[in-house]
């Protein structure tokens, strides 16, 4: 209870519900630019909560990820072009129904959607992740081992168009987290005599370079859309945010299911926001009694998709906070932003930090009534935010990864370093290998080596990675997943493969 | 769609994975016999190598079986048309090659002319040369140029307190 007191003292202060403010409005106008994704705004965020408190900075972040989940609805509203790729089911009603000249409803019944999503999934983290907690205190290394092992295969198998070209990523990602001195014994490895990588490759350059330069400069692959601008709807907009909100409650059943299958997800390694919205449309497809409606701006949904893609957010952040263990790339950033503060991320983390663990749990649901509040009284203004053309955001938001990685270290070093992996990241996102697992392995690289040598310090016998109960479990998932993916690769082996990339987020 | 044959550049997508996956089996040996010099402490079973060696082992297994698989999808004659599929694909997207350009040389050119500077010229030409240009959104891009390079140094210096670099001129 004093967690819980020292936790909400911390985020209800003028300065930190400011920070939250700006950092809701950020989220919301970063996503609805279409090309430019959530992962991307907490990215850019990150270098500038350096400076606060970790859990004023963790909010902010927070912040970032709930609006940016809310601003994929705009585009996806008024355009039919998901702003991030967790949006995509809303573009299969929202914009028929914005296109029949309910511009408005679509855009309220997303938003309220998205704020109970929220909520439900908040309440589940709260009563999730510290039984998960306390069970993951009592796991030795072998068992972190293999459920790092379990992760990164699932993640690997689930996102993107190739489980090859995804389980090759992951490896990119591990190869990457073994430059710089070794965990345990501090021996230098692969730095090559150079002095830049004897310290490692430093993550947030990584990530800045991964993600956001890669997913920048794809954005002018095709010339046309560059010097082309987007027509918006046009006409008068009523967005009978109460009405709606009633509308939205009458479907308890949908919001539930949406939002339960949105946590599940969310906790799910790899699995996020850009699966869990086409799952729950699906689901809520199959369960509506008018289910012939659904694409032609049926308000059912709307609220699937954008109830179940921002559940993702409370339902990532459950192995997190229990096991330590980020199933996203956006949990994988906040994970690195509490390392940058001295914390570090693991079971123990809620005994040992539990005001900040609470305060997250707070930050979440202030989170979301600061997304609402700010979406009801705005939303005609985010609305020309949709207008900005690429050519003006691709060299700014540049900029802005300069600044960031600059900030990070004030290393010069690390801007040639950005340059060398932003081309590596295009490279392979144009060769369609997905980004996820490879960021994954970069985190999870060192938490695994650390873990396996721990385990054998402690006793020289491997078996122990597969008589130990819970281990094997872990280990036979991981296998499974494997299969599986393997199998379904063979079953697609006669439809060709499609050469679209990846989604990213 | 521009001319080109998507089946064609669909074949020569699959030859540049090939490469790929080449590439990246060479590295993966490269890299595991590089970190078998790595020493071992006696006081340990598995020694800083060993971690490295186990997943470039992984990666070579699995970029060989990925090879495999590839050889038996493309078809022969898709190796005669890559390297003319290529060009044509960097055609399409040439403002790729001219944005990673231009963003290496802002990057190579901050140490000498400094953060405000460097961002200047390259906000404005790159913009410049990705819009429509009309003489509304030239002005446009100029008032965006100084905002984010002079704005943003002021905000980061006053704000924040982290100072980008000044250059030497």
């Amino acid at each position: 209870m004093t967690d819980f007191m020292t936790g909400a003292a911390q985020i209800f202060t003028l300065a930190t519900l400011a920070y939250m403010l700006a950092g809701s409005v950020a989220g919301i106008v970063a996503a609805a630019i279409p090309g430019f994704t959530v992962t991307m705004a907490i990215v850019l965020t990150l270098p500038l909560t350096f400076t606060m408190e970790p859990l004023q900075g963790i909010a902010v972040m927070l912040s970032v990820y709930v609006g940016g989940y809310t601003g994929g609805l705009i585009s996806a509203a008024l355009l039919g072009i998901p702003g991030t790729p967790s949006s995509v089911a809303t573009t299969f009603d929202a914009f028929p129904m914005a296109r029949n000249g309910e511009p408005g409803r679509a855009l309220s019944i997303g938003v309220w959607a998205s704020f109970f999503g929220t909520v439900i999934s908040t309440i589940v983290l709260i009563f999730a992740a510290p039984p998960l907690a306390l069970f993951a205190v009592r796991l030795g290394p072998w068992e972190y081992f293999s459920l790092i092992v379990f992760a990164l295969t699932i993640v690997a198998s689930l996102v993107g168009t190739s489980a090859m070209r995804g389980i090759l990523a992951g490896l990119i990602g591990l190869a990457i987290s073994t430059v710089g001195t070794d965990p345990i014994m501090g021996r230098p490895r692969f730095d090559f005599g150079i002095e830049m990588l004897q310290a490692g490759l430093p993550f947030l350059v990584v990530l800045i370079g991964i993600f956001a330069i890669s997913q920048l400069v794809s954005e002018v692959e095709n010339a046309d859309s560059v010097r082309s601008g987007n027509a918006l709807v046009t006409g008068a907009i009523d967005f009978q945010t109460w009405t709606v909100m009633k509308e939205v409650l009458m479907r308890p059943v949908n919001l539930l299911r949406s939002s339960i299958i949105g946590v599940l997800i969310g906790a799910l390694p790899g699995a996020g926001g850009s699966i869990a919205n086409l799952v729950a449309y699906d689901q809520a497809k199959r369960g509506s009694k008018n289910s012939e409606k659904f694409g032609t701006g049926e308000p059912d949904g709307i609220v699937a998709s954008e109830a179940g893609n921002s559940a993702t957010a409370g339902g990532g952040l459950i192995p997190l906070i229990g096991l330590g263990i980020p199933g996203s790339a956006v949990d994988a950033i906040l994970m690195a932003s509490l390392m940058v503060h001295g914390i570090s991320v693991g079971p123990r983390l809620i005994l040992d930090h539990g005001d900040l663990v609470y305060g997250m749990f707070i930050a979440m649901v202030v989170a979301s009534f600061m997304m609402l509040i700010v979406s009801i009284f705005s939303m005609r203004l985010f609305l020309r935010v949709t207008e900005v053309p690429k050519w003006l955001i691709v060299p700014v938001v540049m900029t802005c990864c300069v600044v960031g990685t600059f900030a990070l270290n004030n290393r010069v070093t690390d801007l040639y370093l950005l340059i060398f992996i932003g081309i590596t990241g295009y490279t392979l996102r144009a060769l369609g290998y997905a980004l996820a697992p490879l960021v994954l392995g970069v985190i999870l690289g060192p938490i695994a080596e650390t873990n396996l040598r721990r385990a054998l310090m402690t006793d020289e016998d491997p078996t122990l990675f597969f008589t130990r109960p819970i281990s094997l479990i872990f280990l036979i998932a991981a296998f499974v997943s494997i299969v599986w993916a393997v199998r379904s690769h063979l079953k697609n082996r006669t439809s060709t493969e499609r050469p679209t990339h990846a989604p990213t987020s | 769609m521009n001319g080109h044959d998507p089946m064609k550049s669909q074949e020569a997508g699959l030859v540049a994975r090939l490469l790929s996956y080449v590439f990246l089996l060479l590295a993966s040996v490269g890299l595991f016999i590089s970190a078998s010099g790595i020493a071992t402490s006696r006081f340990e079973k598995l020694g800083a190598g060993a971690f490295p060696k186990i997943i470039f082992a992984t990666m070579a297994i699995v970029s060989a079986i990925a090879i495999i698989d590839a050889l038996r999808q493309i078809p022969r004659r898709a190796y005669g048309d890559f390297a003319a599929q290529a060009v044509a694909w960097a055609k399409r997207c040439y403002l790729v090659f001219v944005c990673l350009g231009a963003l290496t040389a802002y990057l190579l050119t901050i140490p000498l002319l400094g953060f405000s500077i460097a961002s200047l010229i390259f906000l404005f030409v790159l913009q410049v040369i990705l819009m429509p240009r009309t003489p509304k959104s030239i002005a446009l891009a100029a008032v965006v140029a100084v905002v984010f390079s002079f704005g943003l140094n002021w905000l980061f210096a006053e704000v924040f307190t982290v100072f980008l670099p000044r250059g030497v001129l």
